[in-house]
């Protein structure tokens, strides 16, 4: 049987640089999906998002919400799952949620531009810890 | 011996976060596969003590490869535990339905992920 050790000391601090080193190496990527949610956006607000458009929009946003939180950015996986949930019904008018995609693609631009290196969550609990 | 978990994921990040996080907090040897297809060869190659598998994959998608893995001699008793975005409560039944041990949701806590699948599979 294998125990789980707790993490402490130099494991944490470990797995905090390693996990800002990974946020820096896939940040493009982040901010890959985050354009196509602005394109999306702004397609629909011109009443011309294609169902291939909203298809790749809503894949980016189901990604970005599982990605973001892990990197311990909550608020982003928050706004990222609205943002595909409202393209989810395809019988809601691009229209009617343009507005709302615009602030949502935004703010987590905001948000992913924002983060810094050390806010991982082993980060947070060794400070927490002092 | 430690323990071996066989990661099936699509996305590179969710891939290496999970990777990091189970070998560097656990000390668990970590295989990994980005689709269905090689995360059903490296399964029957490595034979893990658990698979942590991602539901949205394309090709092969997660459900799909669980079904491979329980036809297979070679891999139907190896444990296997969905992890998925997906948080709407039908999803969450259909999931429950296959047959996993659990599922698992992202985003995860890098720092509890482990627990969590030791809590799941009585390795604690």
């Amino acid at each position: 049987m294998t125990s789980t050790p707790q993490p402490a000391g130099s494991a944490a601090s470990n797995l905090a640089a390693a996990l800002d080193q990974l946020w820096t190496r896939f940040l493009p990527e982040i901010r890959n999906r985050v354009d196509l949610l602005d394109a999306a956006a702004t397609a629909c607000a011109a009443n011309k998002l294609s169902t291939e458009q909203r298809d790749a929009a809503q894949a980016a946003a189901h990604k970005l919400a599982g990605t973001l939180g892990t990197f311990s950015l909550d608020r982003g996986t928050d706004l990222a799952r609205e943002f595909e949930l409202a393209l989810a019904s395809e019988d809601t008018p691009c229209l009617a949620v343009a507005n709302r995609l615009a602030e949502l693609a935004a703010e987590l631009r905001s948000i992913v531009d924002s983060r810094k290196d050390g806010a991982s969550p082993v980060a947070r609990a060794d400070s927490e810890m002092v | 011996m430690p323990r071996k978990i066989l990661i099936i994921d699509d996305e590179d990040d969710i891939r290496e976060v999970a990777a990091l996080s189970l070998e560097s907090i656990a000390g668990w040897e970590v295989v990994t596969a980005s689709s269905g297809a090689q995360g059903l060869a490296r399964a029957i190659e490595h034979r893990p003590d658990a698979i942590l598998l991602d539901v949205m994959m394309p090709g092969m998608d997660g459900p799909t490869t669980f079904r491979e893995l329980r036809k297979n001699p070679a891999t139907d008793k190896i444990p296997v535990l969905l992890l998925t975005a997906k948080v709407q409560s039908s999803d969450q039944r259909r999931f429950a339905d296959l047959g996993v041990e659990s599922v698992l949701f992202k985003p995860f806590d890098p720092l509890t992920l482990a627990d969590q699948i030791s809590a799941v599979l009585g390795w604690n």
